[in-house]
């Protein structure tokens, strides 16, 4: 018999079926075959797949709100993979692309706001944590940034600034100086003759001891 | 036929959060800015909470915490690790106390979920939000004047109502990603970024 379990949100709804694995002893609740799961958005089309899909769902979006609390905005998933989250080019919001697996269907594009990616962030944590889901789904670690990596959180203006500010300013120095007039050569000064320079020591006084 | 079956609470989102007996740990310390954003984030949950401090205390006894957060002043002192604080303690706080400080604000952050949700959802009515902001700010702007130094350029950015507007909307969002049992991992591992 299949079973459901259900992680519920204010915005959203992950339902996930399947079957428990006997073969490895698992019993009651347990899921260890994943026939399929649904999304239910408040107000928005149902989203449904495979196992895959759930798969690459977690391995964007998780990652995505993982950087988002290190306050780097960038996409993640492949560009022609199933799911693509970024940032939304209509503001502060997220934008969610899915595209569908049959041939003909046109690629889905959420807009959600930053709530709705905290509900949909805390259904997949939920999922992932849920002791009676033994399937194995593969979920990045969250790591800590390195450096170069948080640099990208500042705008590309203020990355250049202070590179092109510093090439400008060695250029215009450069430029000064290029353009002071070259100082005059001094003609060598030839040592004067020393007998005139010098007095000629005084002869000892007779009275002197 | 397919049979359904919630969350069972054992499952349910303050499970990570509630078990919260730390071994002890080692790994790299917080850096400047970790220690900083995470003593801002306990500060933007004092501003959701009017009864935020002593919510904050009973958090970390509920946890297991109680040996090493006893009372108020253990945690504050903890707190002043930050050096935007103007009672800033010098040193590194140790990776233990950086973690409960952090399952706390993880516990926290999952008790006023409801709360910090209706300040970024844009569902809610416009006037609604913008009065609920308000009052947020208001709030967590008299806890930065008390506490942080006012000298800081950072403290003084966030004070800004104009240019600090994004920060503290980040702070918020930061916490409503953080909230829930796997959050903890996810600010963990942003609060250590650029520490190795």
């Amino acid at each position: 018999m299949k079973k459901a379990l259900v992680y519920d949100q204010q915005s959203c709804q992950l339902r996930v079926e399947g079957l428990p694995d006997l073969s490895a002893g698992q019993v009651g609740e347990e899921l260890g075959i994943l026939t399929g799961w649904t999304l239910r958005w408040a107000g928005r089309p149902e989203l449904e797949g495979q196992r895959s899909h759930l798969e690459a769902l977690i391995a964007s979006v998780l990652p995505y709100a993982r950087h988002l609390v290190s306050g780097l905005r960038r996409g993640f998933g492949e560009e022609s993979g199933p799911i693509w989250i970024g940032p939304s080019d209509k503001g502060a919001g997220h934008s969610l692309r899915l595209v569908s697996g049959q041939s003909g269907s046109p690629s889905l594009k959420l807009e959600l706001d930053d709530a709705e990616l905290a509900d949909l962030v805390r259904v997949l944590d939920q999922l992932r944590l849920d002791s009676r889901v033994k399937v194995p789904l593969a979920v990045p670690s969250p790591r800590p940034l390195r450096a170069g990596e948080l640099i990208r959180r500042l705008p590309i203006q203020r990355r250049l600034a202070a590179p092109v500010g510093g090439v400008a300013v060695l250029a215009l120095a450069t430029a000064l100086a290029v353009l002071l007039p070259p100082p005059p050569a001094r003609q060598p000064s030839r040592p004067a003759a020393a007998p005139a320079l010098t007095a000629p020591p005084a002869p000892p006084s007779p009275g002197q001891p | 036929m397919v049979q359904v079956s919630l969350p069972t609470p054992a499952t349910a989102v303050p499970a990570a959060v509630a078990t919260a007996t730390l071994a002890r740990s080692t790994g790299p310390t917080l850096p400047r800015r970790g220690l900083e954003r995470l003593d801002l984030m306990l500060l933007c949950l004092e501003a959701l909470d009017l009864n935020g401090g002593e919510a904050l205390v009973w958090l970390s006894n509920s946890l297991g915490f109680g040996s090493r957060f006893p009372n108020r002043v253990e945690l504050w002192k903890r707190r002043c690790h930050n050096p935007m604080r103007r009672a800033c303690r010098r040193g590194d706080l140790e990776i233990d106390d950086a973690e409960a400080l952090m399952r706390i604000l993880c516990g926290m952050a999952e008790r006023l979920y409801p709360m910090v949700r209706t300040l970024l959802s844009d569902a809610e009515p416009a006037e609604l939000t913008a009065q609920r902001w308000e009052l947020f700010e208001g709030r967590f702007t008299e806890l930065l004047k008390e506490r942080m130094n006012p000298r800081r350029s950072s403290v003084q950015k966030l004070l800004d109502p104009a240019e600090g507007a994004g920060e503290r909307r980040y702070l918020v969002q930061s916490l409503a990603l953080v909230a829930g049992a796997g959050g903890y991992e996810r600010l963990r591992a942003s609060l250590l970024d650029a520490a190795r």
